[in-house]
């Protein structure tokens, strides 16, 4: 806004034509000059030793009204903004909770020659103590040279540049600072000032680290908990073998490792306390079809709590085998097709899951008797999640609905 | 299913895992498979095994402890043209280093006869020529 402002701006500055032509100042690099070091030690030394820290707190910034940009009319008749442009770039100065800088690229090392308030608050630097000094004041030990060089660059070729930086307050204390900097021309295109805008990011930036560890922790986690399933398959193994009932220890393992694939799917997003019904269905059914041919998958983003997951997955996982042993999935061009939705009323919602073989063989409907014994395991695991199966035996597969509650309130 | 490949006796396979539970699940299914399992718990044993003994495969756990992963063991396969599978539960961490390893990658947790069977799929005769 204030910019746009000071862009219409009708300028009367009499620029010499000398300075005119002059290369733009240099706003920001300490290491340019010896005596630029030894001011950016002076100040160093002064934040840490004065005490006087004046950084008020943010919260009181509506408070009382900024006359900043008036003085600074005052003091720079040349530049003054006429009628409207004049009192819009007053008031926006004042309000504004953006600290804004205006920067004299023409005068030695650049000076600041304006700030609003909210620059002084940010900083907690008197007016004085900024008016006349390059920005760099407001860099330190913890700066990042790579992104003060940029800076730098952006002012050598007039560029906008838009910087995050570690900046220091007159207390000594570092902040975040996104700052915006960039040429300011007037009517004739003659550049005249820089201006830049801070704005402190340090706690935007806290909440990208702590997002950063979280997913950390969440991949440590779920390393952890794969390792552990491998293990328990371990000793389920082993112990089967030295009891000699390797095909019941296999039974149990596949059973525990289709349970641990339809967790894993659930720590991504550890956090959220609901699950993706599609992921851990597909996760669960993926050794079944290697190839990614054979099972299809139909479903949208269906979320449902995490007690879900353990029943939901084990059901799905008995199906595949039976279809393994003696449905679709035992045929080279058998097909099974996975279907999953919300149903049911709105007080009672449900999830629904079909699951629906074609091209295996040829369905006895005595056979299938044998297959689906009433009080099979899938049938009461689904009991106790207070749902269901239905199964209907079509000429070339099973045809089976599975239901059991959705309980959505941990979204 | 584990009875895949190497129908001949005596192949011998390095297994590398630094949980012990594992390891033993996986030297009973290399025994399963017809094949004579060398076990090793970390990087040194099962460097010492690739450099010293001549195998026919190789189970590599990717992730081992003390933050040190298989790969001078892989390379050390790799330069003998000895085939070998990436067994880890650490895919979405080790994605870049797993992926220029190469050999191929078998998630945890998977049954270790598949693991096996997996290991042996790139050696059609085993019998010792």
């Amino acid at each position: 806004m204030v910019l746009r402002h000071a862009h219409k701006k009708v300028g009367n500055k009499s620029l010499s034509s000398d300075r005119a032509d002059q290369a733009p100042g240099r706003a920001d690099d300490a290491s340019t000059t010896g005596q630029t070091s030894e001011e950016q030690g002076v100040e160093h030394h002064d934040a840490g030793g004065a005490g006087q820290s004046r950084v008020r707190p943010r919260s009181s910034q509506s408070g009382g009204y900024d006359d900043s940009a008036e003085r600074f009319i005052a003091n720079h008749p040349d530049d003054a903004f006429i009628g409207a442009s004049g009192v819009l770039f007053e008031q926006a100065m004042a309000q504004t909770r953006m600290a804004v800088c205006l920067c004299d690229p023409h005068a030695p090392d650049a000076p600041i020659v304006f700030v609003n308030r909210a620059f002084r608050w940010l900083t907690g630097y008197e007016e004085s103590d900024i008016i006349g000094r390059n920005c760099r004041f407001l860099q330190g030990p913890g700066t990042d040279r790579d992104a003060v060089a940029r800076i730098r660059h952006a002012v050598d070729h007039e560029d906008v540049v838009v910087v995050e930086l570690l900046n220091y307050r007159k207390d000594g204390t570092a902040f975040w600072n996104a700052l915006h900097l960039g040429p300011i021309y007037d009517a004739q295109g003659r550049l005249i000032y820089y201006f830049g805008s801070q704005w402190d990011v340090s706690d935007v930036r806290a909440a990208r680290a702590d997002e950063r560890h979280a997913r950390e922790l969440a991949r440590e986690l779920s390393h952890r908990m794969k390792n552990m399933f491998a293990v328990i398959g371990g000793i389920v193994n082993f112990t089967g073998r030295s009891h000699g009932i390797e095909s019941e220890a296999r039974e149990i393992n596949d059973r525990i490792q289709a349970l641990g694939r339809a967790y894993e799917t659930t720590l991504d997003e550890a956090s959220s306390g609901s699950i993706e019904v599609g992921q851990a269905i597909r996760s669960v059914l993926s050794p079944y079809d290697p190839e990614g041919r054979r099972i299809r998958f139909k479903g949208n983003g269906l979320r449902s709590d995490f007690s879900a997951v353990s029943v939901l997955g084990l059901s799905l996982h008995e199906l595949a085998v039976n279809a393994a042993k003696h449905g679709a999935l035992s045929h080279d061009d058998g097909r099974v097709t996975v279907a999953w939705q919300k149903n049911g009323s709105s007080d009672a919602p449900t999830i629904v899951i079909d699951w629906i073989e074609e091209g295996g063989p040829a369905v006895m409907p005595d056979a299938s008797e044998a297959q689906a014994p009433a009080g099979s395991i899938v049938d009461r695991m689904l009991q106790m999640a207070r749902g269901n199966i239905m199964r209907d035996w079509h000429p070339d597969g099973l045809r089976a609905r599975l239901r059991v509650p959705l309980r959505e309130d941990a979204v | 299913m584990a009875h895949a490949a190497c129908s001949g006796k005596g192949c011998r396979v390095l297994v590398l895992d630094d949980e012990p539970l594992i390891l033993l699940d996986l030297e009973f299914a290399v025994e399963d498979a017809g094949c004579v399992p060398l076990t090793a718990l970390e990087l040194s044993e099962a460097l010492a095994i690739a450099e010293g003994e001549s195998i026919v495969a190789a189970i590599l756990d990717v992730s081992l402890s003390h933050g040190q992963t298989c790969a001078p063991v892989a390379k050390a396969l790799a330069e003998r043209g000895v085939p070998y599978v990436l067994h880890t539960g650490d895919l979405d961490r080790m994605d870049e280093a797993v992926r220029n390893l190469g050999g191929v990658l078998v998630p945890k947790p998977t049954p270790a006869a598949v693991v096996v069977s997996r290991a042996l799929e790139g050696i059609a005769h085993c019998q010792q020529a």
